[in-house]
């Protein structure tokens, strides 16, 4: 379900015991390509996550840019809570962090979008005339958009977590900061919610 | 939860319609420049504010117990100074002492002594006045010539202090005319020298009427000695009718019945008598002015003695 596009963020890394500890001292110690480097790493995922939230584009690489950049700005504390060698380096994920961020801002968003307009989240689909080949794919993709986004932000965030980025459901409650039975709960309502508006839409879950 | 309930949710199968409907919505690729766009914000970002202070050591508990320990010395400090400055009794708040309460808790409390009733000090005693003699009729007995000198060295007192006071008071006047005249005013060093002129020559005057008062008197000790009864004008006349010298109403009575050049000659007289009689207590000085009030003090400090006053004895 990944749908990286872009091919220096798909660069190719192993990650090692101590990496993300280096990372995050690389970070720092204000190194750009440290930054860099991350952003080769989780970026598209991020992006992918963020997109299939807020279904906008531009929203989702604010969304990212900033998660990244809550990074370079917390970089110091979290060097410094798993030095190098030690055993929290261990346990030290970048890529969830940025994760649960980046779930964070987009439920944010979509909360603070929901306020201001006074009514359910505004479908952003483009009503302006577009050449044949994006009108189709525009309509193949529009049940699809409409299902998820018809979704409450945290049943949408679970769905895409689970269902599209393959995360399990303990991950996926780290990411959303639940307890694994409150998340486990949460995605079965929201793939009940998901196929009742597919039925309502002409589909056979 | 129905059996219907769980179906609806369950994971979505692969290869369902509503897997192929969900795998239809794919994320449009991120641009080119969005890692250097990244870089650049991070880089123009302002540092990050300094994390929090870190929260006192201890838990709520210490800070709590803490706070009830400022509080209780401060209250202890209060008490302490209360005590001791005497509040306490002021306000009628009991006191005990640490071996009262010591011995009210381990029973040996003695009975406290009767308070002894509280007696007035005696005032203080003022001290014995000389026994005033009355001088009953005509003074005939040493005790009554006695008080009468007694009350004329009271009488002469008071002037002496009336007249350093006046003397006091020209000066410091003569002194604001000549300030407020544009004159030039004594310094403190002349000031200094006039005063103590005036007190040489008092000292003077008061040694040569002394001798003749104590003359005087000796000679009204001796009448008395020998049985003459003495009157008040036999004590205070003899002086100014010695002097020859009419009272003070009557000169003037006279000097204005005079012709003009008759009166005229009289007051020059007078004057070079008197600046012959200051030349001659204090040579070398200026004769004085009439009136001292008018005086102008001069840079130096001479001026005229304290004006010869005869005594009124």
């Amino acid at each position: 379900m990944t749908a990286g596009n872009e091919p220096p963020l798909r660069a190719p890394h192993v990650v090692g015991p101590d990496d993300e500890a280096v990372l995050a001292a690389r970070l720092a110690a204000r190194d750009p390509a440290a930054l860099r480097d991350v952003i080769m790493r989780h970026a598209g995922a991020l992006h992918r996550t963020a997109f299939r939230m807020t279904g906008d584009g531009h929203e989702a690489e604010d969304i990212v840019q900033e998660a990244c950049l809550r990074l370079w700005d917390q970089a110091p504390a979290i060097a410094a809570r798993h030095p190098v060698g030690s055993r929290a380096a261990d346990t030290l994920r970048l890529g969830g962090w940025l994760r649960r961020v980046v779930t964070n801002l987009a439920i944010d968003r979509l909360r603070r979008a929901r306020r201001l307009s006074d009514g359910a989240v505004p479908d952003r689909e483009d009503d302006a005339p577009r050449a044949d080949a994006l009108i189709e794919a525009d309509e193949r993709d529009g049940l699809a958009r409409r299902l998820v986004l018809g979704l409450p932000e945290r049943q949408r965030a679970a769905i895409v977590l689970t269902y599209y980025e393959d995360l399990s459901n303990a991950e996926a409650a780290e990411a959303m900061k639940m307890n694994i039975k409150a998340f486990e709960s949460l995605l079965h309502r929201a793939r009940a919610a998901l196929r009742q508006a597919f039925a309502a839409q002409g589909g056979t879950p | 939860m129905s059996v219907n309930d769980k179906d609806q949710g369950a994971p979505i199968r692969p290869g369902s319609p509503l897997a192929r409907a969900l795998g239809d919505y794919t994320p449009p690729p991120l641009p080119p420049g969005f890692a250097e766009r990244v870089l650049a914000a991070a880089e123009s970002r302002p540092a990050p504010l300094p994390g929090l202070r870190r929260p006192a050591r201890g838990g709520r508990g210490w800070r709590m117990g803490r706070r009830i320990a400022i509080g209780v010395a401060s209250i202890g400090a209060l008490a302490t100074a209360a005590a001791a400055t005497g509040l306490l009794g002021r306000l009628d708040l009991p006191l005990p002492s640490a071996g009262t309460v010591w011995a009210s808790l381990s029973g040996t409390a003695v009975a406290a002594p009767a308070p002894t009733p509280s007696v007035p000090r005696p005032a203080p005693v003022a001290p014995a006045a000389p026994a005033t003699v009355a001088i009953a009729g005509p003074i005939d007995t040493p005790e009554e010539l006695a008080e009468a000198f007694r009350r004329v060295d009271a009488v002469r007192k008071g002037r002496r202090d009336e007249r350093s006071q006046l003397i006091d008071q020209r000066i410091a006047s003569e002194i604001e005319r000549r300030r407020a005249a544009g004159l030039p005013v004594p310094t403190a060093e002349q000031e200094a020298r006039l005063r103590q002129r005036i007190e040489e020559a008092r000292t003077r005057r008061e040694q040569f009427l002394d001798e003749r008062v104590k003359m005087r008197r000796e000679e009204l000790e001796r009448r008395v000695e020998s049985g003459e009864a003495l009157t008040r004008e036999t004590i205070l006349r003899p002086l100014r009718e010695d002097s020859g010298t009419p009272e003070p109403r009557e000169r003037i009575e006279r000097l204005r019945r005079m012709p003009p050049e008759e009166r005229r000659a009289l007051i020059e007289e007078w004057r070079q008598r008197r600046a012959g009689r200051l030349g001659g207590t204090a040579p070398g000085s200026a004769p004085a002015p009439a009136t001292p009030a008018q005086t102008d003090l001069p840079p130096t400090g001479t001026v005229g003695a304290e004006p010869a006053v005869p005594p009124q004895e």
